[in-house]
């Protein structure tokens, strides 16, 4: 064989290599694309219904782009009801509660993670099982215990349920188990750190992308509750957003201009803690130089 | 407004009451306005009373006050619906009312079949306030255009005009139903309105017996025309469909000629389809109704007095006007409401003959009916029951059977 | 015989998890407990008697066709959930996680269906659902199928909920990969491309092994979750509005309307404990699979 063609021979098959990458590419990008755009269609379409009239709403077959825009419905969430107040109980709730999961659900995550101790099997067990039951059915028990607690319409009663979260802990715990090796916990004991020091100071700092996709997630749930809260206040000042569009129905109808327009203000918190701690969440933390 | 929202937040936070506090509570969210109304004059008229309003949606009332009234955690005055009152009154947790409220209620304020619905044992328990009422509602163009006189008086003229009424494609399925029936949906509301009609023929879901038991109550003709009708309608004649959009949405848009709903229909028409052109007419026996009573809680007096204050004719008008739903109080004038809104008519001048009906107030009743309409949705699509009286006499057999089986797991099945 | 290293180990583990322990006992464990204490017992909420009638409550379970239905339809949509949305979003989170121009845009408009609220997001579902205009069917007639009934018929309507949900779920899943990818050390890739291997094999052999644990939680939560679906199935096909859907009876739906509307709590907490024990059995299956290594 002579080296030119060789040469050509390697030629041609890297720029079919290169053909190959350049399809693989383009096709990867279509399909991110247009199931982006699939995902955010009903979002889209929240958005169209807050600014379109009753009569618009109604109308068969809808139209996406609204043909008289109106800012009627934001106005009407703000005035008949005190729904500034209610956003304010939202994010006070949603807060306290995603402190308290992230505090509990990264301890108990790394406990259940790397600590053999007798019980250890059946106490993740339990824990997993209390996420399966549905809330409805053990509710009432709950709620004839936070009465007795005295805690029935107020703050602290509405937030009772939501400090603790077991997808938390076994989210934390999956996490710890994928990226947080033995041996960098057993440097750390050799060098006769406390468990508190390696868990505050090695552990914790490893885990700042997990712990904010736990935020954003504890965040959201906290914020969409709706059978709790309802339960719980005996007076209209408590109540949060999602309680609050509820109302906004009749016996018979409801009305979806309002609700539309409530809820596109209900996520706008949410959307900003997901944009600041995106960040946080794809810059992952890569171990280097810890192998060999 | 403001210093009330500063007692109520300081209130919710402290636990602390600045004045006597009443708190009402009630299920449908468009109360609120009224309650509002009437309790500003109230409370000008009573300085050192507040009164607290919370609604809900109705399903999430129900649940919390069959939670909280056991842990008497329940608010002042509830205004519930009489067959969900029924439950809580006969457990005890509802105590009478007062000689005078009770005999006001018994006076010539009401109607006999409210007082009876908000008794008891012979006592009576709660104040009747208002009622959802069904009517027939039919878009007056499409009748001038089919050339038919009025609305339809008989249960043959319904099924004659809705076929005369109905416009189909090509291939003969309708585009435009002549009558919207209910077919399908979740709970207990296609039962409710298949009872509806087949209350027309002398039917019901239900019926008490001699010993004042219950047995279900449509395994008969009555039953056997009901569920022809609509197998016909839906199957053979090719009215109506389950695609098809119907009910309110419908009749607003035009897809459907007519269709029996309540008075709440009226206030959505104005403000989704106010040129629409219709009417409403009474049914030929009797309609349904579903009446909302207010209830105390507990023996205090500025509860009851703002109960019996809240029933002034004024606003029991400004009920109307303003929220929708019918007042009960028939020693009211209503002919302004009806003279502005003429629709109304049909809600507001029941006449004595026309026979009411409601939910029955036994325990069991959601479930035989939510059982029941599961049935019926199968039965409305089945084409096999299309001239086979032997196969819906088999469907009602079958669906009865489960019905007083329920009634017998609850302990009210009678001969 | 234990060393007083292991011991002071089990003592930080202990003291660690006390609390959260505490707290778990007081807002789940003892009122799940008394939820299955409740299921061996007749009530309809009100009543101050509750009067004890053993194993009653669960041999009617097993002849109740409600019963059946629902755990059939549950059963039938958990897998589907997972089967449609999983995978999907374990592909887009491998997309997304080299960097792209519009990479803030892709996860944004993935995470949207996250946030938006049901209520308003089934308008735009009846919609795309519809008998007669939805875009659903119009997609499927490029590809010669007739128009369907997706929300009246029932085999159709079990599909719908399985779309509707894994719409919802798939930005949840895809940042859990995506975290789960981002925390493969770099070193592990760099190695491989020195070796030469493709990026199909960087994924078979580095990416999906590593994220195993990760796999394993999306997989449990998502059919947890999946077992739970509720608040779709009502939105569309409620007594409220006219709802023009099919009722695709699922389990919790059937629990709420047991202890709720007929007034069987006793009932519907049997109903609940046959629900935990299916799905912990799953899960543990689950766990099984996946073998874990710690």
């Amino acid at each position: 064989m002579s080296t030119v063609s060789a040469e050509r021979q390697a030629q041609a098959a890297k720029q079919s290599r290169q053909l190959g990458t350049l399809l693989r590419e383009t096709s990867s990008e279509i399909v991110l694309f247009v199931g982006a755009i699939v995902m955010m269609m009903p979002f889209l379409w929240m958005l169209s219904t807050a600014l379109k009239t009753p009569a618009e709403i109604l109308t068969w077959p809808p139209r996406l782009i609204p043909q008289e825009a109106t800012l009627a419905n934001f106005v009407t969430v703000f005035t008949t009801a005190p729904f500034g107040l209610w956003l304010l109980n939202s994010l006070i709730l949603a807060v306290v509660s995603t402190l308290g999961i992230l505090l509990t659900s990264s301890v108990a995550g790394y406990v259940l993670a790397k600590f053999s101790f007798p019980g250890r099997a059946a106490l993740f067990t339990i824990i997993l099982a209390t996420a399966i039951v549905p809330f409805e059915v053990y509710m009432i028990p709950l709620y004839l215990a936070a009465r007795d607690l005295g805690v029935i319409n107020t703050l602290p009663g509405i937030l009772l349920p939501f400090v603790i979260m077991s997808f938390g802990i076994f989210f934390i715990r999956q996490n710890v188990i994928a990226s947080i090796p033995d041996e960098l916990i057993e440097a750390g004991r050799i060098d006769g750190a406390s468990e508190l020091w390696i868990f505050g100071r090695v552990v914790m700092p490893l885990l700042t992308g997990p712990l904010s996709a736990l935020g954003i997630f504890a965040f959201m749930q906290a914020w969409n509750q709706f059978v709790w809260p309802l339960l719980v206040a005996n007076s209209k000042a408590l109540y949060t957003a999602e309680v609050g569009l509820a109302l906004f129905q009749t016996g018979f109808t409801i009305n979806f201009g309002a609700v539309s327009a409530g809820s596109v203000i209900s996520v706008l918190p949410i959307l900003t803690v997901f944009i600041i701690l995106r960040k946080q969440i794809i810059n992952g933390v890569a171990l280097s130089g810890l192998k060999g | 407004m403001t210093k009330r929202f500063i007692t109520l937040i300081l209130t919710a936070l402290l636990g602390v009451s600045f004045a006597q506090t009443i708190t009402v509570w009630s299920g449908f969210p468009e109360m609120e306005a009224f309650y509002r109304y009437v309790a500003d004059d109230f409370e000008a008229e009573n300085p050192g009373v507040t009164i607290e309003i919370l609604t809900q949606p109705l399903r999430d009332f129900e649940r919390k006050v069959t939670v909280a009234l056991p842990s008497n955690s329940a608010a002042d005055i509830l205004e519930i619906s009489s067959s969900f009152a029924a439950r809580l009154v006969q457990g005890g947790l509802i105590p009478a009312l007062p000689d005078n409220l009770a005999e006001y209620v018994r006076s010539e304020a009401y109607n006999d079949f409210f007082v009876e619905n908000a008794s008891f044992d012979g006592n009576v328990y709660g104040v009747p306030l208002f009622r959802g009422q069904g009517a027939l509602f039919y878009n007056t163009a499409m009748f001038e255009e089919a050339g038919l006189p009025g609305p339809p008086q008989t249960m043959e003229e319904y099924i004659d005009y809705a076929n005369q009424l109905t416009v189909r494609d090509d291939s003969g399925n309708p585009t435009r139903s002549g009558w919207s029936l209910r077919l399908t949906g979740g709970g207990s509301g296609v039962a409710e309105k298949f009872w509806t009609i087949m209350h027309q023929y002398g039917g019901s879901i239900v019926e008490q017996t001699a010993d004042g038991l219950w047995k279900n109550g449509y395994n008969n003709e009555a039953g056997q025309q009901a569920v022809q009708l609509y197998v016909d309608l839906v199957n053979k004649d090719n009215v109506v469909t389950p695609e098809l959009k119907g009910d309110a949405e419908g009749f607003e848009l035009g897809t459907t000629a007519m269709f029996i709903r309540e008075s709440w229909v009226i206030g959505d028409i104005a403000s989704k389809a106010p040129d629409l052109e219709y009417d409403t007419a009474l049914l030929p026996e009797g309609t349904i109704a579903l009446p909302v009573n207010l209830y105390v809680t507990n023996d205090n007096s500025e509860a009851y007095a703002f109960v019996e204050y809240a029933l002034k004719p004024e606003y029991q008008l400004w009920l109307f006007e303003n929220v929708g739903w019918l007042p009960n109080r028939q020693d009211v004038d209503y002919t302004p409401v009806i003279e502005a809104i003429p629709q109304v008519e049909a809600f507001l001048n029941v006449p004595e003959e026309h026979n009411l009906f409601t939910v029955p107030p036994i325990a069991p009743i959601d479930e035989i009916q939510t059982r029941f309409a599961e049935r019926l949705v199968q039965a409305y699509t089945d084409e096999s029951l299309v001239d086979n009286p032997e196969g819906i006499a088999e469907f009602l057999a079958e669906a009865a059977a489960e019905t007083d089986a329920i009634l017998e797991r609850a302990g009210l099945l009678g001969e | 015989m234990t060393s007083p290293i292991t011991r002071k180990r089990w003592f930080f583990a202990y003291a660690a998890l006390a609390p959260i322990l505490a707290i778990y006992l007081f807002v789940r464990i003892i009122p799940i407990g008394r939820t299955f204490l409740m299921s061996f017992r007749n009530w309809d909420l009100i009543a101050l008697n509750k009067p004890f009638i053993g194993m009653a409550n669960y041999l009617e379970l097993l002849k109740d066709p409600s019963f059946q239905t629902s755990l059939v339809n549950t059963t039938v949509i958990a897998f589907g959930i997972v089967i449609l949305s999983v995978p999907a979003a374990l592909l887009v989170a491998v997309l997304l996680s080299r960097p792209r121009k519009l990479s803030a845009f892709y996860e944004t408009a993935y995470f949207l269906p996250v946030v938006t609220s049901m209520v308003p997001a089934t308008l735009a579902w009846k919609w795309i659902l519809d008998a007669d205009l939805g875009p659903l069917n119009q997609f499927i007639g490029f590809f010669g199928m007739s128009p369907k009934a997706w929300l009246i018929e029932p085999g159709l309507a079990i599909f719908s909920i399985i779309l509707l949900s894994a719409w919802k779920v798939l930005g949840y899943n895809m940042i859990i990969f995506l975290v789960g990818i981002r925390n493969i050390p770099a070193t592990y890739y760099e190695a491989a491309t020195i070796d030469g291997a493709t990026n199909l094999q960087r994924f078979r052999y580095i990416t999906l092994p590593q994220l195993r644990p990760i796999l394993l939680f999306v997989s449990v939560i998502t059919v947890i979750q999946s077992y739970n679906v509720y608040t779709q199935v009502y939105v569309l096909a409620s007594d409220a509005q006219g709802a023009p859907g099919y009722v695709v009876r699922v389990l919790v739906y059937d629990m709420i309307e047991n202890g709720f509307r007929f007034f069987r709590m006793g009932y519907a907490s049997a109903e609940a404990m046959v629900l935990l024990l299916i799905v912990m059995t799953l899960t543990l299956l689950q766990f099984a699979f996946l073998r874990e290594r710690t």
